[in-house]
């Protein structure tokens, strides 16, 4: 019963499949997630596949603060997903509304609607942090400390030299 | 026993899953080095497969239970069922009957429908579409395949997998007529499979994940394994019509040339999913009836041709 428990937990952490979810970001975090997907990044390597359908996804990234009108969108996608099922607030918006907090039409951060399991700030948030935090939220599940408030790592933040031919 | 042994063991159920898992890796591994990538790890279908299977599983209130439960079973027992007539380690197969080939063809169209019944039956709108599109696909690509595939066939005058093997042993130099033939079927193998340039069905980008919408959990984890042993099973049956050598070999030896086969016919099958980006429906429906159509029928008037000439 311990060896397929820890063979269920293995697998969920080898095989994150994520959906994206634009909760009223301003597009830039979007890109900045399409961006983390692209073969430059390979998210592959950790088993990350892009999926159309919240029913096969493990992950939800949002981006941007939730507006009234976006609310219940979210709310019902994010109970389309099966459990176990994670959140993760992507930029600084979705993290804490941001500087559109208290604005008539926003509710305020991802958490204000649903259970957030890992924070990305960031403004945009950059495609090495993205994967760093979503690698800290599945470490998290092999029994390390929560990762509330997941930063991305120094090395991450740092920008990156500009110019260098990639 | 030994027939269970054979379609629950080997070469049945369990072999072709890590097969299936086998080939979904290197389809996965070559697609990304292909585009520069490192790739995903060894075990990473096995790591899905099981996450899949433990996770919770839906079923909207809307769908037909029954059919929407049913249908993934049914779709991994049609295609592990057609591997039981496709020759793997002699040019006998486990069964064998006058007209097997027949069978594994029609076994083979049995996942497609099922892709479109459980698709139809979950209700929801994109999946509706997407197995729409399965079908009218299924009508594309199917008569090529099957003028294809038959066509080494007439030339050995059988229906018969142990027997066309018999005639190419006999009769080597005459696989090389072929040739047009494989690249139709494998073509059209990639319709089947719907792989990329004919990955219109699931269309990640249109209709969110085609027929497979709305399932979740444990059925969708048997329905990709359907998708995983169907490649399997597909690309058995090229590698027996196509690439019919060697298996009068001792059992070991074809059997490891068997796998070398089979993967060479799934490293095919990335390399070209890699290079083709996706058509639209009609195009697929269109290049089928215009080029791959008339392409497999070239290839029956060569066979019969070949046959007139070089057999009587």
């Amino acid at each position: 019963m311990e060896l397929i428990k820890k063979i269920v937990t293995w697998s969920r952490i080898k095989s994150p499949w994520i959906i994206h979810f634009n909760t009223g970001a301003c597009n830039a975090c979007d890109i900045e997630v399409i961006a983390a997907l692209t073969p430059r990044y390979d998210v592959e390597r950790f088993g990350v596949l892009l999926k159309g359908t919240p029913r096969h996804a493990d992950v939800l990234v949002c981006s941007g603060p939730v507006t009234r009108q976006i609310k219940d969108r979210l709310v019902r996608i994010y109970e389309q997903m099966a459990e176990p099922k994670f959140v993760v607030a992507t930029g600084t918006c979705a993290c804490s509304g941001g500087v559109f907090n208290g604005c008539y039409c926003v509710e305020g951060g991802i958490d204000s609607v649903i259970p957030v399991s890992a924070y990305i700030p960031g403004c945009p948030v950059r495609p090495e942090a993205i994967i760093d935090g979503v690698v800290k939220l599945l470490g998290s599940l092999d029994g390390d400390p929560a990762p509330q408030g997941a930063v991305p790592a120094p090395d991450a933040a740092e920008p990156v030299k500009q110019g260098t031919a990639v | 026993m030994t027939a269970l042994i054979g379609i629950l063991v080997f070469p049945g159920v369990f072999f072709l899953s890590l097969f299936g898992l086998v080939c979904e890796f290197v389809d996965r591994k070559l697609h990304a080095r292909l585009q520069h990538r490192v790739g995903p790890p060894w075990f990473q279908p096995l790591a899905d497969f099981i996450k899949l299977v433990s996770k919770e599983t839906i079923i909207p209130e809307e769908a037909d239970r029954t059919m929407f439960r049913l249908m993934p079973a049914l779709a991994v027992a049609a295609a592990a069922a057609a591997a039981l007539y496709i020759p793997m380690w002699s040019a006998k197969a486990l069964f064998s009957f006058s007209g097997d080939v027949i069978v594994v063809i029609y076994l083979l169209t049995i996942p497609t429908l099922t892709f479109f019944l459980g698709g139809w039956s979950s209700t929801s709108l994109y999946a509706m579409i997407g197995s729409v599109r399965c079908l009218t696909q299924l009508f594309a690509y199917e008569v090529p395949l099957f003028m294809g595939v038959l066509a080494p066939f007439m030339l050995a005058s059988t229906w018969n997998f142990s027997e066309l093997a018999e005639f190419y042993r006999a009769h080597p130099g005459y696989m090389i007529f072929n040739v047009i033939g494989f690249a139709v079927s494998l073509v059209a193998l990639m319709g089947k499979l719907e792989k990329v340039p004919f990955d219109i069905p699931e269309a990640e980008t249109e209709i969110v994940a085609g027929s497979f919408t709305e399932y979740s959990g444990r059925y969708l984890a048997l329905f990709r394994m359907a998708v995983d042993i169907e490649m399997v099973v597909g690309a058995s049956l090229l590698a027996a019509v196509f690439l019919p050598f060697g298996l009068g070999l001792p059992a070991g030896v074809a059997f490891a040339l068997y796998v070398i086969k089979v993967l060479f016919v799934v490293v095919l099958l990335s390399i070209l999913r890699t290079l083709f980006a996706r058509l639209r429906i009609d195009q697929m429906v269109d290049f089928c009836w215009k080029y791959l159509a008339p392409a497999s029928l070239v290839q029956l008037l060569i066979n019969l041709a070949v046959k007139g000439a070089l057999l009587s």
